[in-house]
């Protein structure tokens, strides 16, 4: 009947076919200048800022990925910040800042990321800061490719898309086809002024207006997603630069990546909680970044929360169907699945074949390229849904108060 | 290359015609279906309203003649009974199936009614042609409150669904809606003392409340 329910199922399938509509339709207006890059009219002075707790393993690739870019070498300044890491990090870093004139190193106490960077930008010279993670390696042509939107003042911060470097098991897999995904809809959401995410494996910030705007924010635990919504807050514009790739480490087990999502989504809802005022004010960071970000998060938890009800209502009966049992009913007997056309299967169905359509143009524009029917059902219906573990994880967190397990 | 932006307002103003189209569009056709399952029932109705009255005017007539016409009394009951309690499921599957539209509902108020005056009419067949069959009554929840009442109504209405496979033409299985605000319904309640869904009245003697077995209900049938 239609009740309360029924009306939280349509509202949800209307905000769900209303996002991949405006995703889709932003693919279909803007395809030809998703790998489109502005020429930059100078080159910029770039300081690159690595920030590294125990990275020994990773930290010389890193920095000789940088060294390598198609970039004149004065124009480049890297600064890796040890922040009080326990391993070689300091003496492979010390080492580095020898064998190259353009490698300076800041050796600090422990005090997490965001203060890192916060340091490192003081001495930094150039006029525009590029953040590398320590663990990632951008290509050849990444920095040319996203230094060009600083030609436009208004622009503050441009990022670039993440490939997967380390896909050896099924976790690996599939992130190679979520973060091209996330890649994809981020560029698409460059066309409407609302990249409101700058990733931490390579992203660059125009120096004057992060240290105007007082850097990253320390108690952010996505100090990266902080620092966009702040600017964006502030008038300015983000870019994404689809065809400027950087290769990050993935987590290759199922604990860490939800460790690493639940910072995800915990810092997330941070940033939510601090900029909600903004909500309807201040063109697409109030029109559409807040609401976008704020109802993804809310449809994940009502559609988590429908889900939980239907099993909860279908497994009821199974549950109860046993308890008879033992009193001589006949479980196996009455078993049964009966489908009948709703409205709410003909909009569920609807969203679905939309949000594979959606998948389906993703993964032919990204790394991976075309991929097939089962891949797609395998990532829409099987690692899609693990999104909900660090979810719920992360609402428990912040309901108990209990965020600092995840900083350093 | 030339770095150029769509032109912004311009697609969530389409995007938004495009979703409240798609939404029409679902509504429509959930509209569609809804009617058609409820039209579907309403028309059954309308069939059985005077297979009802065909079958009370026999039974007067059984009653005032004598008793060589039991056979195919009980014969043309049986038919009727049949075809009510398959249209019971049906109104079930559509009452879980309908979202939007709440017009089921009268159909149930309709079939609760008619399934009593058939109850009725086998009571006094039974009197007249020597109790030929058992009948069995279901009284069931129409809008059962919680998850536990829901499944212990439908555990309860497939044990039926059995026992009236084993036993053929030698029961009449009635279910009856019971809490639907029907003055006829509620008055048997009163009678047969019902305070509790689900429960089974057999042979207007015996009352079972709750979950019970094949082999405890077939211990109270005769036939």
């Amino acid at each position: 009947m239609a009740d309360f329910i029924t009306g939280v199922y349509i509202a949800l399938f209307f905000f769900g076919i209303f996002f991949i509509v405006i995703f889709i339709l932003l693919h279909q207006r803007n395809k030809k200048y998703l790998f489109a890059s502005p020429k930059p009219k100078r080159y910029y002075s770039v300081s690159f800022l690595v920030p590294a707790y125990n990275e020994e393993e990773n930290i010389e690739s890193t920095v000789n990925s940088i060294i390598n870019l198609n970039y004149p070498k004065e124009k480049k300044e890297i600064i890796i910040i040890n922040d009080g890491s326990k391993d070689n990090t300091l003496k492979i870093a010390r080492q580095l800042e020898k064998k190259y004139k353009e490698v300076k190193v800041l050796d600090k106490l422990n005090s997490g990321k965001a203060d890192s960077l916060n340091q490192a930008i003081k001495m930094a010279r150039g006029e525009l800061i590029a953040v590398t993670d320590a663990d990632s390696y951008p290509e050849k042509n990444s920095l040319l490719r996203m230094v060009g939107h600083f030609d436009n003042e208004k622009i503050a911060a441009v990022t670039s898309r993440v490939l997967v470097k380390n896909k050896n098991n099924w976790l690996g897999k599939f992130q190679v086809l979520d973060y091209s995904i996330i890649a994809w809809t981020r560029k698409l959401l460059d066309f409407v002024d609302s990249v409101y995410v700058t990733n931490g494996p390579l992203s660059i910030y125009r120096k004057s207006v992060a240290k105007k705007i007082g850097g990253f924010d320390t108690k952010n635990l996505t100090e990266d997603i902080e620092i966009t919504w702040h600017m964006l807050s502030e008038g300015y514009q983000t870019r994404m630069s689809y065809n400027a790739i950087v290769y990050t480490t993935v987590p290759e087990n199922l604990n860490a990546w939800i460790k690493q999502r639940v910072r995800w989504n915990l810092g997330g809802l941070q940033t939510v909680k601090k900029y909600w005022r903004s909500m309807f004010k201040k063109g697409a960071f109030g029109y559409f970044v807040i609401p976008y970000v704020t109802s993804s998060f809310a449809l994940a938890i009502i559609g988590f929360l429908l889900f939980a009800r239907f099993l909860w209502i279908k497994g009821n009966y199974y549950i109860y169907s046993l308890f008879y049992a033992f009193q001589g009913y006949d479980y196996w007997r009455y078993i049964e699945f009966r489908i009948s056309i709703t409205i709410l299967l003909i909009l569920g169905i609807t969203f679905f074949i939309l949000a594979i359509i959606y998948y389906k143009i993703g993964f032919r524009n990204s790394q991976t390229g075309n991929k097939g029917i089962l891949k797609i059902l395998s990532y829409s219906i099987f690692y899609r849904t693990l999104y909900v573990i660090p979810l719920l994880i992360a609402i428990y967190k912040i309901f108990k108060g209990d965020i600092r397990w995840y900083t350093k | 290359m030339v770095y150029k932006m769509s032109e912004k307002p311009r697609v969530f103003v389409e995007s938004l015609v495009i979703t409240l189209f798609i939404l029409m569009i679902g509504f429509s056709w959930g509209f569609y279906f809804e009617n058609f399952r409820t039209n579907k029932v309403a028309e059954s109705y309308k069939n059985y309203e005077i297979e009802a009255l065909d079958l009370k005017l026999q039974n007067y007539y059984y009653q005032i003649m004598d008793q060589s016409s039991c056979k195919e009394a009980i014969n043309q009951n049986f038919i009727f009974a049949d075809n009510l309690y398959d249209t019971g499921l049906e109104i079930e599957r559509a009452e879980e199936a309908n979202q939007i539209t709440e017009d089921i509902i009268r159909e149930k108020r309709r079939h609760a009614l008619l399934k009593t005056e058939l109850w009725l009419n086998t009571i006094l067949l039974k009197e007249k042609c020597n109790n030929p069959f058992d009948t069995v009554v279901y009284i069931f929840a129409h809008d059962p409150k919680n998850n536990a009442k829901v499944s212990e109504q439908k555990i309860l209405s497939n044990v039926l669904k059995s026992v009236k496979e084993i036993k053929g033409n030698k029961i009449i299985l009635i279910p009856i809606a019971g809490d639907m605000g029907l003055g006829a319904v509620d008055l048997q309640n009163r009678i047969y003392n019902i305070t509790y869904f689900p429960s089974i009245i057999i042979n207007e003697e015996v009352t079972l409340e709750g979950f019970h077995t094949i082999e405890e209900i077939e211990f109270y049938l005769r036939k």
